[in-house]
């Protein structure tokens, strides 16, 4: 899609912040001018101050360009200092990555200044403005699913932002678990009693509040579409009725783990062994008698981490038990001061204020025990392998033991309900699975065989039944809890538009959940406008270009479908794949993954990098200077770099970064490119994949890693070692780190030799 | 703070033998620091760190009583406690008093028997203390005639004299529980060398090492070790207990660990008695040292007559 | 004992007990904030005798809140320590241990739990000198704690000191003469056995274990 406007580029050359004693400007405005033929260059020794960036802005307004090529500082920074109305701007680093690594004056570096240049230039020629996705109307209505605490508390404040909420609830009250505690956590200073259960007069605002609409009984049964346009099915009753929604915030909550499976700590062999959520509600019902016998139950002994913390039940800590536990104790001593309570723990979280309620308990003549529980006998003794004691001591004579059980999150399947759907097509993705790389020969990486399936599993009807192509679930984390990027980006989950909190995401109590239901709602509204206006949500919040798929060259092998992180292309009948432009992140992996490379944005395209990679001067056999050629992830490696830069550090001049989107985004026709074009080496360097990924798209870079592994074969077949190209690990943190890193790997390049494809691209 | 001020003074009972030298050498200072001694008229033994274990805790509690009332009865002085054990229970029973009103009542009601009564309005402190807060470095400074000049001192604080009570109000807020100063402060005040010291507050096995040496020797041990090593020519403390168990168990612990020591332990108030050019004996009172502090004596005898 | 071990297990916790705990919280002076010890252990670490105890002070408080009276009042730990308040000062949770040792000490004497003790010894010993004469005559003290064991030991343990108590005299450190007295010893006498008559009447509400 050509732009009707002809392109005029202007470039401009900064010689501020040690540019111009770095690099001879005269140089690059040969570059620009004789080389590249682009008759507008102009330089400025200070270009973000107000006389440099009116400069360029009469340029505009005078019609003399309208496409800006600026070579001054990284693109990470100034960039509101050079936004210009009617001029796409495109950016040559000099600065952090060439002025400020090299040593000022020397022949590499003006090389280096020059490559960059040449760089810029070539972007300048590929990219066009982004024209954004708009196709509304979008609703700016938000449906939160789930009326707990955080539900509530996530409608309750959208809606005082001033947006429309639909709050489904699928049971017929609201309210969630809280309804059923009898005293809640302190939330106020001296944080020593526990206090009085507010849910109520949460719901009451909630039900009189005109912006939202509740609906109870009330189940997701389909969600189609995308941010702005998501089209949900509900079903209350025996009618079903669409609604049209911009964005979904789950906060279906959690569930109790089960204590059936804690036969070994006594739960079902005596009816006096109970749970903390049973207990909380045996205290809101009066004074407290064993379910056994009815006499008072006066001696209670609290089991933490019941289930907990264990490899054979939840592995994780759930977090708020302790808590509980003390608060329930709290409690029974206050109407019990005869009472013996003990809580056994073989390690107490009690986090920030929670110190408070702690000490108030012992205070109060909690007795606290600090040993494993090796088992409860019928007759409610405990044995309890007393750490301090080192031995182990029957805790006999109690009327009641309470097992302090986590939670488990509802976030793949359904609450009760057997309903079946239609089976999922065969090659859909299974969210709990690794990421399986569509069409590579080889195996998957088989998934962790220590990890347990989480409790409610992927079978049954998945939560918001998405009608994605790549599968109906939403993909959870480890353990169950529903995937977040939680580095950078908490509430977020890998379908975009779709926000989670409460203990959906993560074990919390009702404070936080509460706060966290803010949050989300925060990134919900936030979503609905940037939706509006075409603009990607995070990471690349603002970013107006996209996907666009060439369909005529398209080969239908559906990679770009499988390995979107986010599943946010569909099918159509006959098989060709559909971008649904407000679930796009625009990270670029269906375009890395493409191998017709048919897929491209307006500003960001296999063409344009590949031409970047060809544009750089490649020295013959005979200079002896080897050229490298890394590409760069913009969200930790690039700015890695430039940090490097800031901090003065020397980097090797042999070595040309491209900034890429995301690792994933790298076809591998720019690697062969590359390396037909002479390049001695390819580095690409982006965040940590795996299981603690830090990708910020999840895994991009582990897509990356995947084809880099397989590229072995091309370079076998190209008659060079497969050292040349490798795949290094940076994070953010990394930049005094940089220069070793990039000398090590050039020195195995002195190794190996230069490349002897030079000359022949 | 210039003008002299006045004291009600406890002495304890180990000044009256094992600990004459302290409270000689320090009677003989203080005028010259502008303190005023007036001594409790018929006081009594405190308790020290034994005495509830067969008394009981009131009991005890009303020794210091006593000793509280009677000073009161003198007037509204500060009072003055030269040993570490002394000033803990008094200062701690005093302290007790004005803050928990049942600790008060039983203390009266004891007192009551000898017709003595005690509100709690006094101040205890510590010899040192009022040493660092009342007279202050430069005076003591002041004071000194004969510099110690070359000698090398380990400071040796002991517990009880800095804890549990310095760094609070209620201890006049002087120092540290690990890392005391004020002792290092005094020798290098009257010209010494203050020597780097790490066993400042190790414990010397208080009355433990009175009664079972056996157990605590290994304790007194590092204390003398340290300072041996750091070359010290003197040990010096404020606490009579320490004085004793340091200097007195020496023998025991060459006969033990097959160790050569015989390190004299003087009192900070003899090393000012010294500094300040007063008598060896009647002022200082070196000769009352189980082991003869020679340097010190030498340095005494420096003084022009 | 495994290697991490410093101290011995003490015999037989037969159960939880809060019978104990609860006695030594009224009774014994500090006591009752021993329930908010969380068991971090950062007195035993700090004692400089704690290796020679038979429990660091928090594996004591533990077996106190499991009612192991007799292990308790009969462990050395309360005898040794030496009252150098190193535990008091770093307690996160501000509890007077050293008081609450010395606490158990007096009570293990009041119970008749460990009269021969050389703590307890010497104790009497000194409070012996101070209800005769108001004041502690360190001779007298010796004396009366060396011959506590006996006429033979109390001759050996005195031959055997008699070089520091020699040193001790030519130093003229040891008072010669009669033993100091306060006049008001009779009055002194009074006092004291009103405190003792107060504490046994309190006692005797708290009750005994």
């Amino acid at each position: 899609m050509e732009t009707a406007q002809e392109k005029k580029t202007g470039v401009y050359l900064c010689g501020g912040c040690g540019i111009a004693e770095a690099v001879p400007l005269d140089k690059l405005d040969a570059v620009t001018v004789k080389e590249f033929k682009v008759p507008h260059c102009r330089r400025h020794e200070f270009l973000c101050g107000e006389d440099g960036v009116r400069a360029i802005r009469d340029d505009i307004a005078a019609g003399t360009v309208n496409q800006v090529v600026i070579a001054a500082c990284s693109p990470r920074v100034n960039a509101d200092r050079f936004r210009f109305d009617g001029a796409q701007v495109i950016r040559a680093n000099l600065r952090e990555q060439v002025a400020w690594t090299q040593p000022p004056g020397a022949e590499d570096t003006a090389m280096a200044a020059a490559d960059y240049l040449r760089m810029a230039i070539t972007e300048a020629r590929k990219s066009k403005p982004p024209v954004p996705y708009e196709e509304g109307p979008y609703s700016e209505r938000i449906l939160v699913v789930g009326g707990g605490v955080s539900g509530l508390t996530a409608a309750r404040e959208t809606a005082r932002a001033g947006y429309d909420v639909l709050l489904v609830e699928q049971s017929d009250r609201l309210g969630g678990h809280a309804r059923r505690w009898s005293k809640r956590m302190p939330q106020r200073p001296p944080y020593q009693a526990p206090q009085g259960n507010d849910i109520d007069r949460l719901i009451a605002l909630v039900e009189a509040d005109r912006r939202i609409e509740v609906r109870r009984n009330c189940r997701v049964v389909k969600t189609a579409g995308g941010p702005g346009k998501f089209t949900v099915t509900l079903r209350q009753g025996e009618a079903d009725q669409e609604v049209k929604v911009g964005a979904v915030v789950l906060a279906t909550g959690w569930s109790p783990y089960d204590p059936n499976k804690l036969g070994h700590l006594g739960y079902g062999a005596s009816p006096d062994v109970v749970t903390s959520v049973a207990l909380e509600e045996m205290l809101g019902a009066g004074p407290l008698k064993r379910k056994s016998d009815g006499r008072p139950a006066r001696n209670i002994a609290f089991v933490q981490c019941a289930g907990s913390r264990d490899p054979k039940h939840l592995p994780y800590c759930s977090s708020v038990c302790c808590g509980v536990s003390i608060k329930q104790a709290l409690q029974i001593r206050e109407t019990d001061p005869d009472s013996s309570v003990y809580i056994l723990y073989e390690e107490l979280r009690t986090p920030g204020v929670a110190e408070e309620f702690y000490r108030a308990a012992q205070r109060a003549g909690v007795i606290f025990i600090k040993g494993a529980v090796k088992g409860v006998g019928a007759d409610l003794t405990v044995t309890v392998d007393d750490a301090l004691l080192r031995q182990e001591v029957p805790l006999a004579g109690l009327d009641l033991v309470v097992l302090a059980t986590g939670m488990v999150p509802n976030a793949a399947g359904t609450l009760g309900g057997a309903e079946q759907q239609a089976p999922l097509p065969a090659d859909d993705i299974d969210p709990l699975s690794p990421i399986p790389v569509a069409g590579y020969a080889g195996a998957a990486p088989q998934p962790a065989a220590s990890r347990p399936a989480a409790q409610s599993s992927a079978s049954g009807v998945p939560l918001l039944n998405l009608q994605y192509r790549q599968g109906p679930h939403l993909p959870v984390l480890t353990d169950g809890f529903a995937d977040s990027h939680f580095i950078c980006f908490p509430y977020e989950t890998r379908r975009t538009g779709i926000y989670t909190c409460g203990p959906v995401r993560r074990p919390m109590d009702m404070a936080e959940s509460a706060e966290d239901a803010t949050g989300a709602a925060l990134k919900a509204i936030q979503a609905i406008h940037n939706v509006a206006a075409g603009r990607a949500l995070h990471p690349r919040s603002g970013d107006l270009s996209f996907p666009r798929i060439g369909l005529s060259t398209c080969t239908k092998c559906r990679r770009c479908t499988v390995e979107c992180p986010f599943g946010a292309i569909d099918e159509t009948s006959d098989g060709f794949p559909v971008v649904n432009s407000t679930r796009c992140r625009r990270c670029g992996v269906c375009m890395g993954a493409c191998p017709v490379r048919t897929i491209s944005f307006d500003n960001y395209s296999v063409e344009m990098l590949t031409a970047m990679i060809k544009a750089v001067e490649v020295p013959d056999e005979d200079a002896e200077k080897p050229r490298v050629l890394a590409l760069a992830c913009q969200n930790d490696a690039y700015p890695a770099l430039d940090m490097a830069g800031i901090a003065r550090l020397p980097i090797n001049p042999f070595v040309r970064v491209i900034p890429v989107r995301c690792l994933g985004s790298v076809s591998m026709l720019c690697i062969s490119e590359a390396l037909s074009s002479g390049y001695d080496g390819i580095v690409l360097m982006g965040c940590k994949s795996g299981d603690d990924y830090q990708c910020h798209f999840v895994k991009g870079s582990a897509m990356a890693q995947e084809r880099l592994a397989k590229i072995g074969e091309t370079l076998k077949s190209m008659a060079l070692e497969k050292e040349r190209v490798q795949n290094l690990e940076v994070s953010i943190a990394d930049a005094h780190k940089l220069p070793k890193m990039l000398d090590d790997y050039l020195a195995v390049i002195d190794k190996i030799g230069l490349s002897p494809l030079k000359g022949f691209g | 703070m210039s003008e002299g001020k006045k004291y009600t003074f406890y002495p304890g009972c180990s000044s009256q033998a094992s600990a004459t030298h302290l409270d000689k050498s320090l009677r003989a200072v203080a005028p010259k620091l502008g303190i005023e001694l007036e001594e409790i008229d018929d006081w009594n033994c405190c308790g020290a760190s034994v005495g509830h274990v067969e008394g009981g805790t009131l009991p005890q509690a009303a020794l210091s009583g006593r000793n509280l009332a009677k000073a009161r009865q003198q007037g509204s002085n500060d009072v003055l406690t030269a040993c570490a054990a002394c000033y803990l229970n008094t200062h701690g029973v005093n302290e007790k008093i004005k803050n928990d009103v049942r600790t008060k009542k039983r203390v009266n009601e004891a007192l009551g028997a000898a017709g003595l009564a005690y509100e709690g309005d006094l101040k205890v402190r510590h010899a040192c203390e009022v040493l660092v807060n009342d007279v202050g470095m430069e005076k003591i400074k002041q004071q000194v005639t004969n510099p110690l000049t070359g000698l090398k001192v380990a400071g040796y604080v002991g517990c009880q004299t800095v804890r549990p009570f310095a760094a609070t109000d209620a201890g006049g807020d002087y120092d540290t529980y690990d890392q005391p100063e004020f002792l290092d402060d005094f020798v290098e005040a009257c010209g010494a060398e203050a020597l780097d010291y790490d066993p400042k507050t190790s414990c010397c096995g208080g009355s433990v090492s009175v009664h079972s040496p056996d157990k605590t020797l290994h304790l007194i041990k590092k204390i003398v070790e340290a300072a041996v090593n750091a070359g010290a020519d003197v040990i010096a403390t404020p606490c009579p207990l320490c004085q004793q168990n340091v200097e007195m168990y020496q023998d025991a612990i060459n006969k033990k660990f097959g160790t050569n020591f015989n390190i004299p332990v003087v009192f900070y108030s003899q090393l000012m008695a010294v500094a300040f050019g007063m008598d060896a004996n009647k002022d200082a009172a070196l000769d009352r040292n189980m082991i003869e502090p020679l340097k010190l004596v030498e340095l005494a005898k420096k003084t022009p007559k | 004992m495994d290697a991490t071990a410093t101290t011995a297990a003490p015999a037989g916790a037969r159960t939880y007990d809060l019978n104990f705990a609860r006695w030594v919280y009224r009774n014994v002076e500090g006591g009752d904030r021993i329930s908010l010890c969380m068991q971090c252990g950062m007195c035993s670490g700090s004692c400089p005798i704690g290796t020679a105890m038979d429990q660091g002070p928090r594996k004591l408080f533990m077996m106190i809140r499991a009612g192991m009276k007799e292990a308790v009042l009969t462990s050395n730990t309360i005898w040794n320590c030496t009252q150098c308040y190193n535990c008091v000062v770093r307690c996160p949770r501000q509890i007077p241990v050293t008081n609450i040792l010395q606490g158990l000490a007096t009570v293990a004497v009041q119970e008749g739990y460990a009269p021969k003790q050389p703590t307890a010894r010497f104790s009497k010993a000194f409070w012996f000198s101070v209800t005769r004469f108001g004041r502690t005559d360190e001779r007298l003290v010796t004396a009366f704690y060396y011959f506590s064991y006996g006429l033979m030991e109390g001759v050996r343990r005195g031959l055997q000191n008699l070089p520091i108590a020699l040193r001790m005299v030519k130093s003229r450190r040891m008072h010669l003469g009669a033993p100091h007295r306060v006049k008001g010893a009779a009055d002194l006498r009074a006092v004291l056995a009103k405190a003792e008559e107060i504490e046994a009447r309190d006692a005797g509400r708290e009750g005994r274990p």
